[in-house]
């Protein structure tokens, strides 16, 4: 699993690439993004080959500290691999998930003005 | 252009009350599924793509449409959220919608437009906004500005909201009254108002009365009178001296001796009044008619001829047994187990051993092929408990009391009625089957069922 991160309008865009899977999960939970941005982030899960239960446990888990902290997690670009299992665990009643970067990062913006 | 088709749960609570397993999306209009209507209409339109959005599940849906090759269209499908606008959902797929210009199905509505009209042109001269609005939903443009021309076409469309049973029903009587329909719909049509399915069986002295619509697999048996108006769904058996008039019959659903049904909707064992939505469930899963036993002298010519069939299997599987059943045990391929099942006296059980086969190499193959897994079965037909084909054998635990199997016209046998007819064996459809032949059995032709199911276990074997 490759996590890369970069910073976009104060928003920070995390772009994940590989199988999300038990072994590979805790990489993502231990992920801290940098401390320039804002609470607020976008996954961007393009590149997600294979995502399983722990996966997508990070993925909420991530969610959930962030919408601790006052920000939130949108999710951009998702594959039908993964969307496909979005939909058999309903998880994707949780997120705001876009087909493009952009407009994720631009809402992100918007929603971290509003709170 | 693109297609953008939104549907959010909260259009189709009405109809999930009372269709809990089927998505509104594949829900059938004179026998097609909604959602086909609708790719239709955005071909029409010229879209390239269609994408449906849903606050809800749509794995059904795309178990369906896969990716739209279908219709030679890409389809492709997302999410959203409860609470998201339209313009919030376009924000969403804003890759899918950039650059395009953008049809927007939104709701529950059917659109009601004529095949022959070109409505590719119509749109690429309206402006973005709303083209048509209703209760239940809307259809407009967004995109990229059209070229304007001075005089735009007049919209030869209009929006039904789905919002009701009555609304669907009175939808597809007027469908089923267009004599050249302006949709594309199922079934062979060489005359108007009236289209008929594959595989259709229509006694002689059944009445069919235009318009009618009926599906695929469909059986209307003797004396029956079919519309007019009448709606018949695929997998359906409409049984003697019954007469359906201004009604809907949806797929799965077998209407029992002499019932007349008028002006409503009739599925598994619903029965459905449209304008009141007043629904009659039925305690039998299918049938809406009893099943009367047969007498004992019936059973005792039952009894003779199953076991005349089973005495006659057993010769002709004898050998076949005894050279490939150890060598398919020394390779571990020959599972046995015991388990308790019901048998034809209601709640009564036995405890038989069944073989499984597990089917890897020729072996395996020819030994499924000719049933042996059934051998051991046979015996129990001598015996009285099985029959040599009747209902799918089912297992009795505490938690199978509510199950067909301890009803009274249950009775097990080695082969399934589901398997002759080549029904789906598992789920609860094949109780349909299994209870026609219950009250249309008779031993002798059980013994032409019985070599049905023989022989389609032999093709089974031999379909990868």
């Amino acid at each position: 699993m490759i996590i890369r991160e970069k910073i976009c309008n104060n928003i920070s865009v995390i772009t994940l690439q590989g199988n999300l899977d038990a072994s590979t999960s805790s990489i993502l939970k231990t992920f801290k993004p940098a401390a320039a941005a804002t609470h607020s982030l976008v996954l961007d899960i393009s590149g997600v080959d294979f995502l399983d239960s722990s996966g997508l446990g990070a993925i909420v888990g991530i969610a959930r500290k962030q919408r601790d902290q006052g920000g939130d997690v949108l999710l951009a670009c998702m594959n039908n691999k993964v969307r496909k299992v979005f939909e058999i665990t309903q998880v994707f009643k949780l997120f705001d998930i876009y087909d493009d970067v952009e407009a994720a990062i631009f809402n992100a913006e918007q929603k971290q003005s509003r709170s | 252009m693109k297609t953008l088709i939104i549907i959010r749960e909260r259009d189709y609570t009405w109809l999930r009350t009372v269709f809990p397993d089927i998505h509104p999306l594949l829900f059938p209009i004179c026998n097609k599924p909604f959602i086909e209507f609708l790719i239709d209409f955005s071909i029409l339109a010229g879209s390239e793509a269609v994408r449906i959005v849903s606050d809800g599940s749509l794995i059904d849906v795309e178990e369906y449409c896969d990716n739209g090759s279908l219709w030679g269209t890409a389809i492709s499908y997302s999410s959203i959220m409860s609470m998201d606008d339209q313009l919030a959902v376009i924000d969403k797929n804003r890759r899918f919608c950039s650059e395009e210009k953008i049809l927007i199905i939104s709701g529950l509505v059917f659109i009601q437009y004529d095949k022959l009209h070109d409505y590719k042109s119509l749109f690429a001269s309206q402006p973005n906004g709303d083209l048509l609005v209703c209760n239940g939903g809307r259809l407009s443009l967004a995109g990229n500005p059209p070229e304007l021309q001075k005089n735009s076409p007049l919209l030869s469309l209009s929006l039904i909201a789905l919002d009701s049973l009555d609304g669907y029903y009175r939808l597809c009587m007027e469908i089923l009254g267009f004599a050249s329909s302006p949709y594309v719909l199922p079934g062979y049509n060489n005359e108007a108002y009236c289209h008929i399915g594959r595989n259709v069986v229509i006694s002689k002295s059944a009445e069919i009365r235009k318009p009618v619509m009926i599906g695929n697999n469909v059986q209307i048996l003797e004396d029956a009178i079919i519309g007019p108006g009448a709606v018949i769904g695929s997998n359906v058996i409409i049984d003697r001296k019954s007469t359906v008039t201004e009604s809907i019959v949806l797929a799965n659903t077998y209407i029992g001796e002499q019932l007349e049904v008028q002006n409503k909707i009739a599925a598994g064992n619903m029965l459905i009044e449209p304008e009141g939505g007043i629904c009659i469930t039925m305690d039998d899963p299918h049938l809406l008619t009893g099943i009367k036993k047969s007498g004992s002298v019936g059973s005792l010519l039952q009894f003779l001829v199953h076991s005349f069939a089973a005495l006659l299997l057993i010769t002709l599987q004898l050998i076949p047994f005894l050279i490939l059943s150890p060598i398919l045990t020394i390779q571990g391929k020959w599972k046995k187990s015991k388990n308790i099942y019901y048998t034809g006296t209601v709640g009564e059980t036995l405890t038989l051993t069944t073989t499984t086969i597990e089917r890897r190499g020729f072996i395996s193959s020819l030994a499924a092929a000719l049933s042996l897994d059934r051998f051991a079965l046979l015996f129990s037909v001598l015996r009285g408990h099985l029959a040599v084909i009747g209902s799918s054998l089912e297992l009795a635990s505490d938690s199978n009391t509510t199950l067909h199997a301890v009803e009274s016209w249950y009775h097990a046998g080695v082969f399934s009625y589901a398997e002759a007819e080549e029904w789906p064996v598992s789920g609860g459809d094949k109780a349909i089957v299994e209870r026609y032949f219950a009250v249309h059995g008779n031993p002798f032709l059980d013994i032409t069922m019985t070599i049905k199911a023989f022989f389609n276990r032999i093709h089974e074997t031999n379909t990868p």
